[in-house]
């Protein structure tokens, strides 16, 4: 197992090379570029190129790239183009919102779409399975955007409620910040709700058609124990999966939900540095969510291994 | 000696949409303390419904018993029981193993978890207690080095081992009466004769009787005592061991001994067409699309189950006597 997650985590190093060729082509293709948002477009071109040698922008192509990737290796992501602030320490302490909105996100998806989920699978085919199907297509298909505006014209126009603006983390002041935090995660949990419940209530009804399910039965077990200490055990494979998937995405930042409720999180970081061609920036913060995001699966894929035994890796 | 198992008059149907078809009807058998009473039949002949309805683990819906009454240890109707007292019996006093040992543990559970389960749910043993019980009905079920087998999932050992856990499981609280459906379908040959020694081992040491059901004529020869030949939910003969094999009376019965694999070198014989299906039940003898022997009654009314010799009860018009009273 050890030896499993150590290849693992060399294969990391092919993956984001080749993430961080293609993020740093990418921004050198898009039109537009660093000094000409810094300067303006009347700016002379004396000016332009002194500003082009400061940041490094007349060297070759790959003179750039291997400087910047030197940095990276040796732990020094460069600073921002706009701020000059050092870029590591900006995406740290913005994850750490980022990870907090999708952990409290996850929970509340959880606590919603798993019960739900065994109880359409128990109660098939009734009004109560037909009620849980049309919530989840609901949670599905109801764009994020639409929910959260929703949620706050709602809570504003009917019940005078504002959540607090200026964002405060939670180690300053927990109260304020779980309030700032709930409704975007409430949005996010409900639209991850959808889809785990779909799996939660399949998977339920393909193990519960299994033989041994029969066998627990016929030992005399109540049904609560064949569905909570087997059934859900074994339905929890692929509900990890799209849990997984969705806890990786969502730690890459979520831009709209961020800007909605004016949080300062990764997705909103990165918008803002392409919108001003803020390359180190934007190539840093990338690197970074898909260094997570592949940390993640890397997670889930030792979870599988830890709930099936059948499951092992070489 | 009074019967352990009882079952009168069952009847079980189905509900689709919405009708009411019906699969099993008129079973009465009995099976006496450490008896081993057989039921063989094609697949489809509803032997293991009957065996399912007696530990009241029917899927219903759609399946129902709409008729009948099963008395364990005489005084009982499993039927009447409330879902909590059934509990209390099964895996307790009635145990059973089924055909696929392959997927009939659960996969994510050590052995020693899955046999553990039983006991708690029956005995209010200690930790130390149970798994010394553990370690004993495994020794007793032929399989060495228990511990390290309890240790093992389900996955790591072989078919034949995986049926022996299934013994063991439930042979644990020393049941009176063990269902066993279909227990040596799903292994080799060598594996099988195993399987059924042990059985017929257990019976002897733990005073079990034993439901085998079937659809080997081998086994039943082998192992029981009493058969009941099932054919599209009814039961069509029933009888000794010896007089099925030696005395058959039904044409079915007849059929099914007859392509049994011999010693002959002619080809094998097999009954021509298949069981009908719910819906399409022949109104009267349901076995009168296949039979050799089929008369014009057979296809209009249904034959009682008369006694045609001692102990030997069979249904068929060409042993009821009234037959002409009919026509």
């Amino acid at each position: 197992m050890f030896a499993y997650i150590l290849r693992r985590l060399l294969m990391l190093i092919p993956v984001l090379f080749g993430i961080s060729v293609f993020i740093f082509l990418i921004m050198k293709m898009i039109p537009g570029d660093v000094v000409s948002t810094i300067l303006g477009t009347e700016a002379t071109d004396e000016a332009r190129s002194q500003l082009e040698k400061q940041f490094g922008l007349n060297l070759p192509i790959y003179q750039q790239y291997l400087q910047w990737m030197g940095g990276v290796l040796t732990g020094d992501f460069g600073v921002s183009l706009r701020t000059g602030k050092p870029i590591l320490g900006d995406i740290i302490s913005r994850f750490g919102l980022t990870l907090e909105l999708t952990l409290l996100s996850a929970f509340i998806s959880w606590i919603i779409a798993i019960p739900l989920g065994i109880v359409a699978a128990l109660k098939r085919n009734t009004s109560t399975d037909f009620g849980v199907r049309i919530i989840s297509l609901l949670g599905v298909s109801v764009p994020n955007f639409a929910l959260a505006t929703l949620l706050l014209l709602v809570l504003s126009l009917a019940f005078s409620y504002y959540p607090p603006a200026g964002y405060v983390s939670l180690f300053e002041e927990p109260m304020k910040n779980l309030q700032m935090m709930v409704l975007p995660a409430f949005v996010l949990g409900t639209a991850m709700a959808g889809a785990v419940m779909r799996m939660t209530r399949s998977s339920i009804l393909e193990v519960l058609r299994q033989d041994f399910i029969r066998t627990i039965r016929a030992k005399g077990a109540s049904e609560r124990i064949v569905i909570f200490n087997h059934a859900l055990k074994n339905a929890m494979i692929p509900i990890l999966t799209i849990i997984g998937m969705q806890i990786g995405t969502l730690l890459g930042g979520t831009v709209i939900i961020e800007q909605i409720f004016s949080l300062p999180g990764l997705g909103q970081m990165v918008l803002t540095a392409i919108n001003q061609r803020d390359y180190p920036v934007v190539q840093g913060a990338v690197l970074f969510i898909a260094t997570v995001f592949v940390l993640i699966n890397l997670f889930v894929d030792v979870l599988y291994s830890y709930l099936d035994p059948r499951i092992t890796y070489k | 000696m009074a019967p352990i198992l009882q079952i009168k008059d069952l009847q079980i149907d189905v509900k689709m949409d919405e009708e009411v078809l019906n699969v099993v009807k008129n079973i009465n058998l009995e099976i006496g303390k450490r008896e081993i009473y057989g039921i063989v039949g094609e697949s489809g002949s509803g032997k293991s419904l009957t065996s399912l309805a007696i530990m009241g683990l029917l899927a219903s819906p759609p399946l129902q018993v709409s008729k009948g009454e099963i008395f364990f240890e005489e005084d009982k109707d499993l039927l009447k029981l409330s879902s909590r007292e059934l509990r209390k019996i099964r895996g307790n006093k009635i145990s059973m193993i089924f055909q696929e040992p392959m997927s009939a543990l659960d996969p994510l559970f050590t052995i020693e978890d899955q046999l553990m389960e039983s006991l708690k749910f029956h005995t209010k043993l200690s930790k130390k207690e149970m798994k010394r019980a553990c370690v004993k009905i495994i020794e007793k079920v032929g399989i060495p080095r228990p511990e390290q087998i309890m240790k093992e999932y389900p996955h790591q050992l072989s078919g034949g081992m995986r049926q022996r856990i299934m013994i063991a499981i439930a042979m644990l609280c020393n049941p009176k009466l063990l269902i066993a459906d279909e227990p040596t379908t799903a292994l080799d040959v060598t594996i099988q004769a195993q399987i059924l020694d042990l059985m017929k081992e257990l019976r002897d040491d733990f005073e079990t009787s034993i439901l085998m059901i079937t659809h080997d004529l081998g086994v039943i020869a082998e192992t029981c005592q009493r058969v009941a030949v099932m054919y599209a939910g009814e039961i069509v003969e029933e009888t000794d061991v010896v007089s099925l094999f030696h005395r058959p009376k039904h044409p079915y019965t007849k059929g099914l001994l007859k392509s049994m694999v011999g010693d002959r070198s002619d080809a094998l014989y097999s009954i021509p067409g298949k069981v009908p299906s719910v819906e399409q039940m022949p109104k009267g003898c349901r076995f009168v699309t296949r039979c050799p022997e089929a008369m014009d009654i057979c296809e209009k009314v249904s034959p009682d189950d008369l006694e045609v010799a001692d102990n030997h009860r069979c249904k068929c018009w060409l042993y009821q006597k009234e037959m002409a009273n009919h026509v």
